[in-house]
């Protein structure tokens, strides 16, 4: 035994692994964690702003909720529809689930605190969101049913159009920072003007994560009064429960990423040096959940778009606007030499 | 870091070209702001683009010059063969503009896309590596089959899109796979570069077979390009499925630049395997002929003729490639030039054919033309006593350099060839004439009054009765031009 | 170690993925698999140091190509079962004309040689792969040296676009356009009347 703890595999390959493994596993249980009580969050919340109450019954506060909803969803029979394309059927939930995991591989929560710090982290991330509409393509598509097909088409069109805006946003962003490794991106030197200027961009980014994840106001797959649940619906149970672990997962993902290109990430907000005695990752969290809150906030607060407003604003609006903004930006930095 | 300094000088060759760019960048803009369609405004403004990119053509140093790191090369033969691509351009639009209001498709973007068609045409002549190569070939392409196909309602328009678009999509597979050969052998994608490596090479008599199957590659992309037999089962379909404007333009220019590139290429980089490369030239230019001469013949649709008419006359055009000397390119040259100008005063009068409002294209809708439309018979005349190479007129000239510089090469059978097919080819040129002056007319063609249209058939028609008169001026052009292909060989 | 076998791994599965897109009966399997392809050979960019080029694989190819390859998979509800009936006719000289290709490409690989020159012609302009990241020396080179490359392939991109807009565009009549801006200016007097109605007297 001895033996084996001093040999090379062990040194090179078993430790270094299961401490990755260790990580990850960290990792996947915190994002769960946080995604479980995501849902009760944002139940908690609409409530207070329409004026009731939200879970109170199981738990103190209602707080075993999303437990006991997870137990009923785990116990319930899953349903595969007899005309469904089986295997594709199952692999949908499951890669939107996945790819919301494995997006945190890059996330750095505090200097230095990231599974793995690769150079081309913003482009890691900006694919593996791209990749997300096949998640809801294949659903649509497996589960042989025509409600379901709209769904993920309107799905899978709002994410590719609303992508090409936030592409640009992130471009206009890689542009004051010079480099595409988040932990650069969050520690880069940026003058306040150069904030200002981003102040927009920011804009523009959250409006496109609302419909890059399916929120409201665009929740136009689900739209549950014409397609009665959208993409899911033929879903049940287990397979169900990936869905909606997908959706709050990758909600959590995308406001990582506003932090990250936009807040600031671990830093204290603002820049107040005074603040700095609270660790990084508190600040993380915080950020995150003010921008969770936004998500939670419009739901509340406005109404579901057409489908042709969506189009509209994705296209007509917001990719001529940030295109023209990078443009801005790159003459700004570029007349001030104030490129990186 | 080495961040090389961005210098503005070097845009100064490339000028035409980015003049012409951003013009069709302009004029896209322009006309999407137009209310109704625009063509007309369009139209007009891209032609003077055109005539503003040949004035700075003409003004450019005929000095070899290559900027962009050695990417763009732009010395006499450019200049030469861009002129010319711009000049049928212009012909092609003027050509075209009442043609696209009478058949209802006056889109603005038809003017556009021609412009960029001659971008990627003038960067395809001035490319002095295979990646400019490349792409000014797929701009040239892509434009040509948006073109081919832009009366999406018509079924043969569409058909003719698509199959010009599938074939062209595998030659241009095949250009790239040759690219990759040759890049695989030398290591570089520079024209300078490979033919400084393939004449060491063949200095030492080592040169790899890889290289010469990737130009072998290269060569049969181009030739599905310049459509010569055996790479030439598009042709007739998408000439007779295009809107015959978009068949003139297909016949009088792309051509002329695909032509340009592959003397670039045979008498540039490749100029050490000439051996090798003359035997695929000797090839199809043989059999461009003579499918060229024979197929024609049966054929009743008149653009299908001209498609045939195109094949065989490119076949006359590799002749003087084949020749392999300064005076074969200067003679392939010209020859081009003439065609060109002798296909655009055809074109003209295949677009008046019109009866009772509908565009016809029958060989036998021309009969009794010379009663009705006695002056477009005679021009036509002219026009194919000229194709079929009957002296005094131009086309005879352009076939006489060609064989002039075929046989002091030695290529004796391919002239004999050469010969023969011409004969045959003259026949349908002068069974035109025979259906115009002495067959019945079962009913008149329209009379309309194209002042544009006229105009550029009464420059043809003076420039191939006139050229007897002045040879010199155009032969001595072209042999500039060629000589600074061919430096060695002057 | 650990970089062969994610190797053989990814080529593994590269390999077997892109004979299921040509052998899959489904069409939308094939564009599924074609997605593995892509991923996998994403996968070997990796391992050969060109991370930039394997992100952009994937955000190019996975996010935005293949997904309208699948979009028009799906709507289209092609047979291909029935459209391969008609290949098995020219199948045989298909097959000759491949096998021939195959025979003279093996014989051009066995007899292949380099140029004793290419050392010197492939000096590479960038600087070495350990000094700089790939990213930063693909965009060093790709906007200096190449740069009249870059914005050709720029107009082909435009071509391309314009050519989708001619070939499918087309404009309908009696479409109602939404007029945002009349909608924003309207204003609550435009639509609505305030009176004031005393009881019992009726509107």
């Amino acid at each position: 035994m001895q033996e084996f703890f001093n040999s090379l595999f062990w040194t090179d390959y078993g430790l270094p692994g299961l401490i990755m493994v260790g990580q990850i596993g960290a990792m996947i249980g915190v994002v769960v964690f946080a995604v479980a009580y995501l849902t009760y969050a944002e139940r908690k919340v609409l409530g207070a702003m329409q004026r009731r109450q939200g879970p109170m019954t199981v738990g103190p506060f209602g707080l075993l909720q999303p437990i006991a909803d997870g137990v009923k969803l785990l116990s319930k029979e899953t349903i595969i529809p007899s005309q469904a394309n089986k295997p594709i059927f199952i692999l949908a939930p499951i890669m939107l689930f996945t790819l919301a995991l494995v997006a945190w591989a890059v996330i750095p929560v505090n200097y230095k605190w990231v599974i793995a710090d690769i150079n081309v982290g913003v482009l890691y991330l900006f694919a593996i969101s791209s990749m997300g509409v096949y998640g809801i393509i294949m659903a649509g598509w497996a589960s042989n049913s025509k409600y379901a097909f709209l769904g993920a088409m309107r799905s899978a069109s709002q994410m590719v159009s609303y992508e090409v805006s936030m592409g640009l946003v992130i471009v206009t962003v890689l542009l004051c920072v010079g480099s595409l490794n988040l932990t650069d991106v969050v520690m880069a030197d940026r003058p306040f003007w150069v904030q200002i200027m981003l102040l927009p961009m920011l804009v523009v980014f959250l409006v496109s994560i609302l419909a890059e994840t399916n929120r409201a106001p665009f929740d136009l797959p689900e739209g549950e009064s014409e397609l009665s649940g959208g993409f899911m619906v033929e879903y049940s149970a287990m397979t169900y429960a990936l869905f909606f672990l997908g959706e709050y997962a990758n909600m959590i993902l995308m406001s990582a990423m506003t932090t990250i290109l936009f807040l600031g990430g671990w830093l204290p907000p603002f820049g107040i040096e005074a603040l700095a005695f609270v660790p990084g990752i508190i600040w993380f969290v915080l950020k995150i959940c003010a921008v969770l809150f936004f998500f939670i906030w419009t739901r509340a607060t406005f109404p579901r778009y057409r489908y042709d407003q969506l189009m509209r604003l994705g296209w007509k609006v917001f990719l001529p606007f940030s295109l023209l903004w990078v443009v801005v930006v790159a003459g700004v930095l570029l007349t001030f030499d104030a490129l990186p | 870091m080495t961040a090389a300094v961005w210098n503005w000088s070097e845009i100064i060759p490339a000028l035409p070209e980015v003049f012409l760019a951003v013009s069709a960048m302009v004029l896209l803009v322009l006309g999407a702001c137009q209310k109704n369609g625009g063509l007309k405004l369009i139209g007009t403004l891209s032609v003077a683009a055109l005539a503003v990119a040949m004035v700075l053509t003409l003004k450019a140093d005929w000095t070899p010059v290559t900027v962009f790191s050695g990417q763009f090369l732009s010395d006499g033969f450019s200049s030469y063969m861009k002129i010319l691509v711009l000049g049928g351009l212009i012909a092609t639009i003027m050509l075209s503009m009442r043609y696209l209001v009478q058949e209802n498709m006056g889109r603005f973007e038809y003017p556009v896309l021609i412009l960029l068609a001659g971008v990627g045409m003038m960067i395809m002549l001035s490319a002095n590596s295979f990646l400019s190569l490349y792409v000014g070939l797929e701009l040239q392409s892509l434009s040509l089959y948006v073109l081919a196909a832009i009366r999406r309602d018509d079924a043969k328009s569409s058909e003719a899109g698509l199959k010009y678009f599938v074939l062209g999509a595998l030659a241009s597979g095949m250009l790239l796979f040759g690219i990759s050969l040759v890049y695989g052998y030398v290591g570089a994608v520079g024209f300078d570069a490979v033919a400084d490596t393939l004449a060491a090479a063949t200095a030492e008599g080592t040169v790899a077979p890889g290289a010469i199957i990737g130009m072998v590659f290269i060569l049969v992309a181009i030739a599905f390009k310049v459509s010569a037999v055996p790479f030439h089962m598009w042709t007739p379909d998408v000439y007779e499925g295009a809107p015959t404007s978009v068949t003139a333009l297909f016949a009088i220019v792309p051509k002329v630049a695909a032509i340009g590139l592959l003397m670039r290429l045979l008498f540039d980089p490749f100029v050490s395997l000439m051996p090798d490369w003359q035997q695929v030239v000797w090839f199809l230019s043989a059999a461009s002929m003579a499918w060229g001469g024979f197929a024609g013949i049966v054929q009743g649709n008149i653009k299908r003729l001209f498609a045939y008419s195109s094949i065989g006359n490119i076949g006359f055009a590799l002749v003087g490639i084949v020749a392999g000397t300064a005076d074969g390119v200067a003679a392939s040259i010209l020859y081009m030039t003439i065609y060109m100008i002798m296909t655009a005063g055809t074109f003209g009068i295949i677009m008046m054919m019109r009866r009772n409002g509908v565009a016809v294209e029958r060989i036998t809708d021309l009969a009794g033309l010379s009663k009705t439309h006695p002056a477009c018979a005679y021009a036509m005349t002219a026009l194919m006593f000229s194709m079929s190479g009957i002296p005094p007129l131009a086309g005879f000239f352009g076939k006489l350099v060609v064989f002039q510089a075929l046989i002091a090469s030695g290529f004796y059978v391919l002239a004999v060839l050469g010969l023969v097919s011409s004969v045959v080819a003259a026949y349908y040129y002068l069974r035109i004439i025979k259906v115009m002056f002495f067959d019945e007319a079962e009913a008149p063609l329209d009379r309309e009054s194209a002042p544009m249209r006229t105009l550029v058939l009464t420059l043809s028609i003076i420039f191939i009765a006139g050229f007897v008169l002045v040879p010199e001026t155009l032969m001595h052009t072209s042999q500039e031009a060629a000589a600074v292909l061919l430096p060695a060989n002057d | 170690m650990l970089e062969t076998i994610a190797f053989y791994l990814f080529a593994t599965v590269l390999t077997l993925s892109a004979l299921r897109v040509i052998t899959a009966r489904n069409p939308v399997h094939s564009v599924l698999f074609l997605i593995l392809a892509f991923f996998n050979a994403a996968g070997l960019f990796v391992l050969l140091g060109a991370e930039f080029v394997a992100m952009i694989l994937v955000i190019v190819y996975v996010g935005a190509v293949a997904v309208l390859f699948l979009f028009v998979v799906m709507m289209l509800d092609i047979n291909f079962v029935e459209m391969r009936k008609g290949a098995t006719r020219y199948m045989p000289l298909g097959v000759l004309l491949g096998g021939v290709l195959l025979t003279e490409l093996t014989m051009l690989f066995g007899a292949w040689k380099f140029s004793p020159q290419i050392a010197q012609n492939a000096a590479s302009p960038t600087p070495a792969i350990d000094s700089v990241e790939n990213t930063h020396a693909i965009g060093a080179i790709l906007y200096t040296d190449y740069v009249f490359i870059f914005q050709v392939s720029g107009l082909v991109l435009l071509v391309a676009m314009i050519g989708a807009i001619v070939l499918t565009h087309r404009v309908r009549a009696g479409v109602r356009h939404q007029k945002v801006s009349d909608q924003v200016n309207r204003k609550i007097s435009d639509s609505m009347d305030i009176q004031s109605i005393k009881p019992g007297s009726g509107a």
